[in-house]
């Protein structure tokens, strides 16, 4: 059984993370300021941190910063600032994920399980590396089998999702426009069935993202194009 | 010694005691000229007993044989008309002749009586009018002086004057001689020396100097010493009042000097000549005396008034400029360089224009005239090309102007003009431009300023409103979960669900419309296809405009239509629109969505059929918190259009909305 510490100021708040939590069959602990947490992560075994930034005595950042310099457990920072360079100086400081209040209780536990999947059973994962297999973070298409997976969970795609998912990861990082998908994809000139790549792309992200409007792996450049992003 | 320089009672001691030591210095002077020319004063004789008297006695007798000699020779001609002939006498032995007195001929009278006889013609010449000439002569040598010459004999009572002296008196140039061929009568009477003649003038003179012969030599130092110290005070002193500083110039001190130099020079001219005219003009000898004195006085006050001037106007360091000539020079100079400054005087713009033109007609002229030659034609074709390039440079200035002023007026008052390049007239507007162009830059900063701390209030605000509305969400959701069997229950946590998400939105959408309208956004701007983006978003609503059953006309251009903007900020303007048109578009109808280039710039157009009645107008509707009418109790901030406005005029574009009826139109131009 996992154990995750949950850090929060605002107690109801905690309190329902682990409601939520203990419910998907978590353990949880709480702490209700910086001090707090690192003393149960000094004293526990814990597997995963949703980390507050404004808190007394010890913020989020200068907690994540102490938590860093010994453990490599995922920090999910839970914030209600969510300008971007907040996002940023939390993520640059060592979280692996940022989740702005309020948030969707679903998605806060979709990202604590796709964290945990990855942490926990990353040095299990001795897949045999075969050449069919496409790969960027937790994003995977076996081309063999046909067969794409998220986190390890497998995703089930139409032919059309799956050729236009596969072209991009092809290509990883590479930015196509509508047009350069199609053509590429369907090997054939558009004649203004551009539109279909839109909504299939929409559908492709709805599938294998958390938040399709916050896609990791799927982006989207508004106005230019679609990229797979490549993460190692 | 300050005291001593302001004081008038030394001044007028000095002015009163210069022309006594004047006149002691003058007759001093003359008194060592006139004991050389006179002789030994130690003689202490009488005035008559003087070498002095005794040449000029045998000068006058000398001149007048001289005279007659001429008169003789030219025949007795009107033209030396002195003497006149006269009968009614007992001389028979000749003509008679009697000079008629002429105080023009005779340069010096005297009062020394003659009658000469040519010894030739037994002709006789006199000036003594008598009716027995022979008893004359004979009574001659009984007055108080007589000379009488007879057949070269000189017998006379004046010893200087005797045959032996007379030829030592008789100057060079004349000589005993002339008198061969005449006898010569000559009486002085003592009585004479008593009126007004050179004689008596000489005697006054002589008596004056007679036993002071020593005096001089003390004297002409002393009064020359007395003079020259009393001028240097004078010198030093005037000008300086008592009370006032420096040199105090009066009425007279600014009269033009050259005038003032004639006019005085005059007087003491005239002043003079009325002093000397005394001696000649027959009025008692006291008078002229006392004439002489006035004269010398008139004389002296009129030259002393001269020289304080000239003093004054000399330390007041104004001596040229108190001249007339210095003033006209000075006017002249003075009013050609205001000619030359209104000429060149960059503020009057019409006196400059006026200048330009006539010189252009008069060299345009003067060309024409010329032109009756090739080289002078081509000189005019020259002239007009110089004169229209000159036009449309002045023109370029004055475009750089305007555009500078459109900025300003369209908002962008980041303007800067040079004002060297621009210069006069146009230089000065391009100064008033920059200040107003500065005033308006800073009224600016200080809205954005404000604006920035507003944006920043709410940023704040919504963080402390998020952390309790992040409770609220959650328990709801936890609430909607549990198994509640009511009904009723069930449809109030629906609300509240409904509300809190609401609420949410509501912030999200007020902090992002305060960090849009104040500016507060950094922009990341790339080339952007529009088309992709509408096709992408487009997509993205697909399922959305499906479930309202909107039917989407595109109607896009074959090309990209390419624009620099920031990919986000692009995303959320159609984004905000199309949200738009699923919340508050009539259902089953169509969406118009057009995308076209026309003058180079790109419009994106949607139209669509609104659900209510738009009975606002499109400005309101623009602005922040504005909805129309029936949609406040939907979903929706009410900010999304003006988010959009302000994202789209960030990046460069213009925002427009139309309604009509029920037909609702965006336009966005870039």
């Amino acid at each position: 059984m996992y154990q995750i510490l949950v850090v929060d100021d605002d107690r109801e708040i905690a309190n329902a993370i682990e409601i939520y939590l203990s419910r998907e069959g978590y353990k949880v602990l709480k702490a209700y300021d910086g001090e707090e947490a690192l003393n149960i992560i000094k004293n526990n075994e814990i597997h995963l941190v949703i980390l507050d930034v404004m808190m007394p005595k010890k913020d989020g950042i200068e907690t994540l910063e102490e938590i860093r310099k010994t453990k490599t457990i995922p920090v999910i920072m839970l914030s209600a600032k969510s300008e971007d360079y907040d996002k940023i100086a939390g993520l640059d400081t060592g979280a692996d994920d940022y989740i702005t209040k309020p948030f969707n209780p679903l998605e806060l536990i979709a990202r604590v399980k796709s964290h945990l999947r990855r942490y926990v059973e990353f040095g299990n994962l001795d897949k045999k590396e075969s050449k069919s297999l496409l790969k960027t973070g937790e994003l995977e298409i076996d081309d063999e089998k046909k067969k794409v997976t998220v986190d390890g969970k497998e995703i089930k795609l139409t032919a059309t999702e799956y050729h236009i998912l596969k072209f991009l990861l092809e290509n990883k990082g590479k930015v196509f426009s509508i047009t350069q998908i199609y053509e590429n994809v369907w090997n054939e000139e558009s004649y203004g069935a551009e539109n279909i790549i839109a909504v299939h792309i929409r559908h492709i992200r709805e599938k294998i993202e958390i938040n399709p409007k916050e896609p990791k792996y799927l982006k989207v450049i508004w106005g230019i194009g679609y990229k797979i992003e490549d993460i190692t | 010694m300050e005291n001593l320089k302001k004081s008038t009672w030394t001044r007028v001691l000095c002015y009163i005691l210069i022309p006594i030591f004047l006149i002691i210095l003058i007759l001093s002077v003359l008194n060592v000229a006139i004991t050389s020319e006179y002789g030994d004063f130690n003689k202490n004789q009488d005035f008559v007993q003087t070498e002095n008297f005794a040449m000029n006695y045998l000068y006058s007798i000398v001149t007048d044989i001289e005279y007659i000699k001429e008169y003789e020779k030219s025949n007795k001609s009107q033209s030396y008309g002195k003497y006149a002939e006269i009968e009614d006498s007992d001389y028979s032995e000749g003509r008679i002749y009697y000079e008629s007195r002429n105080y023009n001929d005779t340069y010096i009278y005297n009062n020394i009586q003659y009658i000469i006889i040519n010894k030739e013609t037994n002709e006789l010449y006199t000036n003594i009018r008598t009716k027995n000439y022979i008893q004359d002569i004979e009574d001659m040598k009984t007055k108080d002086i007589y000379w009488v010459y007879e057949d070269g004999n000189i017998s006379t009572n004046i010893e200087l004057m005797n045959q032996d002296n007379a030829k030592y008196l008789i100057s060079d140039y004349q000589s005993m001689e002339e008198m061969q061929g005449y006898k010569v009568y000559t009486s002085f009477d003592m009585q004479a020396l008593n009126s007004t003649n050179v004689f008596y003038i000489q005697q006054e003179v002589y008596n004056l100097f007679k036993g002071h012969e020593n005096a001089p030599v003390y004297l002409i130092p002393i009064s020359a010493i007395c003079l020259i110290a009393m001028i240097i005070y004078l010198c030093i002193s005037i000008g300086h009042e008592k009370g006032k500083e420096g040199i105090v110039l009066n009425g007279i001190d600014k009269f033009p000097y050259e005038i003032l130099f004639t006019i005085i020079s005059m007087i003491i001219g005239i002043v003079l000549s009325i002093g000397i005219a005394g001696i000649e003009v027959q009025i008692p000898q006291k008078m002229v005396i006392s004439l002489f004195l006035l004269s010398y006085l008139g004389s002296y006050a009129s030259g002393m008034v001269l020289f304080v001037t000239t003093v004054k106007r000399i330390k007041a360091k104004q001596f040229w400029k108190t001249f007339l000539i210095y003033k006209i020079y000075a006017w002249i100079k003075r009013s050609l360089k205001k000619s030359i400054n209104a000429i060149t005087d960059k503020t009057n713009s019409n006196r400059k224009i006026a200048i330009l033109y006539w010189s252009f007609i008069i060299i345009t002229s003067i060309l024409i005239s010329l032109s009756g030659s090739f080289f002078g034609f081509l000189l005019l074709i020259a002239f007009w090309i110089l004169v229209f390039y000159e036009i449309l440079q002045y023109n370029k200035k004055l475009k750089q102007i305007q555009d500078a002023l459109m900025d300003i007026y369209q908002g962008k008052p980041d303007v800067h003009l040079d004002e060297e390049v621009l210069k006069g007239t146009l230089g000065k507007m391009a100064k008033y431009i920059n200040d107003i162009a500065g005033g308006f830059h800073n009224a600016i900063e200080q809205s954005l300023k404000s604006e920035r701390m507003k944006t920043e209030l709410i940023t704040n605000v919504s963080h402390d409103i998020k952390t309790p509305l992040t409770s609220i969400i959650n328990y709801v959701d936890l609430l909607k979960k549990e198994n509640i069997q009511d009904a009723k229950i069930e449809q109030y946590i629906a609300i509240l669900d409904k509300k809190s998400q609401r609420l949410k939105k509501l912030i999200e959408d007020l902090v992002e419309a305060s960090k849009v309208s104040s500016g507060n956004l950094k922009l990341n701007m790339e080339d952007i296809n529009i088309k992709e983006l509408i096709q992408q978003i487009t997509g993205e609503f697909e399922d959305k405009f499906e479930k309202k059953n909107l039917k989407i006309d595109m109607n896009l251009a074959k090309e990209s239509m390419i624009v620099k903007a920031d990919t986000r900020y692009m995303y959320r303007i159609v984004e905000n629109l199309f949200s738009n048109i699923t919340k508050y578009a009539l259902e089953n109808t169509r969406v118009y969505i057009e995308l076209k280039k026309y003058n180079e710039r790109i419009y994106l157009t949607i139209k669509n059929i609104s659900k209510d009645r738009l009975n606002i107008t499109s400005e309101e509707l623009m602005q922040r918190f504005v909805r129309g009418d029936k949609s406040r109790y939907t979903e929706g901030s009410g900010l999304g259009l003006s988010i959009a406005k302000s994202l789209t005029e960030l990046q460069g574009g213009n925002f427009n909305i139309q309604i009509d009826g029920d037909l609702f139109k965006v336009e966005i131009i870039w």
